[in-house]
């Protein structure tokens, strides 16, 4: 019969302080691309930003005319796009890696007011009929912001008009999203505003729907 | 920190230090680890059991690699157990005069064994299942382990010939690794099971300990606890080479890991007072090891469901349109997780000089296996949960 059977305590403490190295690199480069991707997207933010003034400038040169309407049009469309993809960008740093980076948020939010504005400009001068819609959310006590996200998504990719679509977070201290706050008169979140009309509290994406069918 | 992530992040944790336990015992006896122990002149009377149940494809070729076996006849007692074949393979067994064969009628592989163990003379029993086939060196390969008295079973290397059947190649990546394994497992005295193609026994330790369980799903495994309950070795020979015939299609395969995991998971229920000090490795490490890889399979079951249904919208919006940009934190511990199964699995078919495995198929059976352990655990919890029974 064994008389004592052994553990093998150093392999079991070699391979956890093995283990453990393993596991804080790992963590170590994650935080690394994480924070790399902080950095590629701030200056997406800033490349966009120039963007914007460049259309700005455009309008202020050329008044009221609509000579430059498919040009205005299609620049805008393109910035809108990559502002939409940098808020979700955003959202998923913050929310998936726990990264966020407070000046850049209201970086984005001053492009993303930039954009909006134009945007309306834009419709008056060149007649375009596009729906703005801003969805008002909070990462703080607002229990359904994330799942109104994902509907006005869904209801902008089922709609048969085209939408253009902001996010503010009316909780961080934006000078902007407050200023946006006030005048639709946001007291709480989620709140939609489509075509300058506000919608408060939490709506499915065909209630969203219908109210994007019936905008003026 | 929240539940999932910190799941997310023990079970990555443990997987690593899983792998990085094996990689550290072969690192140790690396050196030794293809050697068998010097050879023996110690020629003892071996008896050679085997259960038959409709095996009639395969008994013949079986039978003949027993009589082609490079030991004295006059130290071969052959028994051939059938229980209660409904084919020839009782004529089969009959039709060979070295062979004793007997007859019973149906009750299961444990006691088909034990029906032989008790008629069986030698000093030594194995125990062979009717579909493997022996290399004529076996026994002498096996021998030498039996200088160390402590050493009461001997496991060999159970083996897939190559095979053009996919699902036959990826068996064979598989047997290899849980003989690497094994081989592993045996340097700090934890192998738990003596595989049913082919083990060798003392026989007093029957006497010991009793004979096969014969209500049990896993009876080679549960013999093979029992041996390590009452603190004797068991082996793991690497050069001593059994063939055996694995399931060839999909659904006999589900059905014997279902009845793998169902057998093994009672044993080591019934076997959890082993978990204490005084049985070494075995009962600190190995024995808690099964239940915490059980757990935390269905812990990641639960969190890719979990993943599934709560994954907001950004995160899929960025998953489908943005690629390349979802490299976060557990995805770089997860690459490491599955760089270092890589490297154990390189490592076991590596290990075997002789084995040429393409590394397409070593790739497949680490992805495919993954599917394969979800098929067979979900199966195995429904049975269980209907309390289905199991026949041979």
């Amino acid at each position: 019969m064994v008389t004592q059977r052994k553990i093998s305590i150093p392999i079991y403490a070699t391979a956890f302080i093995i283990s453990l190295i393993i596991f804080v690199s790992g963590i170590f480069v994650g935080r690394l691309i994480t924070t790399s991707g902080l950095e590629d997207l701030s200056q997406d933010v800033s490349d966009v930003s120039q963007r914007v003034a460049s259309v700005q400038i455009l309008l202020l040169m050329e008044g009221n005319s609509s000579a430059f309407c498919p040009v205005y049009s299609s620049e805008l469309d393109s910035i809108d796009e990559n502002v939409e993809v940098m808020g979700y960008k955003l959202s998923y740093l913050e929310n998936e890696q726990q990264v966020s980076d407070p000046e850049l948020k209201k970086q984005y939010f001053v492009l993303q007011a930039e954009s909006y504005l134009l945007s309306k400009k834009i419709n008056q001068v060149c007649g375009d009929d596009a729906v703005l819609l801003i969805n008002f959310y909070s990462n703080e006590d607002c229990d359904d912001c994330v799942q109104q996200g994902a509907e006005v998504l869904q209801a902008r990719d089922e709609s048969d008009r085209k939408v253009k679509l902001y996010s503010f977070d009316g909780g961080i201290g934006s000078p902007i999203a407050d200023a946006f706050k006030k005048q639709y008169k946001i007291s709480r979140y989620p709140s939609l505003v489509i075509n300058e009309k506000t919608y408060p509290g939490y709506r499915t994406s065909d209630q969203i729907k219908a109210i994007i069918e019936e905008a003026q | 920190m929240e539940l999932v992530p910190f799941l997310n992040y023990a079970i990555a944790f443990f997987s690593l230090f899983v792998v990085n336990v094996f990689i550290l015992i072969y690192l140790k006896h690396r050196n030794v680890y293809l050697k068998t122990p010097k050879k023996t002149d110690w020629k003892p009377k071996i008896s050679v059991v085997i259960p038959v149940y409709n095996e009639s494809a395969y008994l013949k070729k079986s039978l003949d690699s027993i009589l082609s076996l490079d030991y004295p006849k006059d130290k071969l007692e052959i028994i051939v157990v059938d229980d209660g074949s409904t084919d020839k393979s009782y004529d089969i067994a009959k039709s060979f005069k070295q062979i004793k064969a007997f007859r019973k009628p149906n009750g299961g592989k444990g006691a088909a064994l034990n029906h032989g163990i008790k008629k069986a003379t030698g000093e030594l029993i194995a125990t062979m299942d009717a579909d493997s086939y022996l290399a004529r060196n076996i026994i002498a390969e096996l021998l030498p382990f039996f200088d160390d008295p402590e050493v009461m079973a001997v496991t060999p290397a159970v083996k897939i010939r190559e095979s053009k059947s996919w699902l036959k190649q990826l068996q064979r990546v598989e047997y290899l690794m849980i003989l690497f394994s094994r081989k592993l497992l045996s340097f700090i005295d934890s192998v738990p099971v003596t595989p049913g193609p082919f083990s060798i026994f003392r026989a007093k330790i029957f006497d010991e300990i009793g004979l096969f369980d014969e209500h049990n799903l896993v009876e080679d495994q549960e013999i093979a606890l029992r041996i390590q309950a009452h603190h004797y070795k068991i082996k793991s020979s690497m050069t001593a080479e059994v063939y055996t015939e694995p399931p060839d299609n999909l659904k006999d395969l589900l059905r014997q890991r279902v009845r793998w995991q169902r057998g093994g998971i009672r044993n080591y229920w019934k076997y959890r007072y082993l978990i204490k000090p005084e049985y070494g490795d075995f009962g600190m490490y190995f024995v808690p090891l099964n239940f915490a890889t059980l757990t935390a399979f269905f812990l990641i079951l639960g969190i890719m469901v979990h993943s599934f249904v709560t994954t907001p919208y950004y995160v899929q919006y960025i998953w489908t349109d943005v690629l390349g940009f979802n490299i976060g934190l557990f995805t770089f511990v997860g690459a490491f997780v599955i760089l270092t199964s890589i490297i154990f699995t390189y490592l076991s078919v590596k290990s075997f000089r002789d084995e040429k495995v393409p590394l397409r198929y070593m790739l497949t059976f680490i992805f495919f296996y993954w599917y394969l352990m979800i098929g067979y655990n979900l199966l195995f919890l429904f049975q269980e949960i209907k309390r289905e029974g199991y026949s041979w």
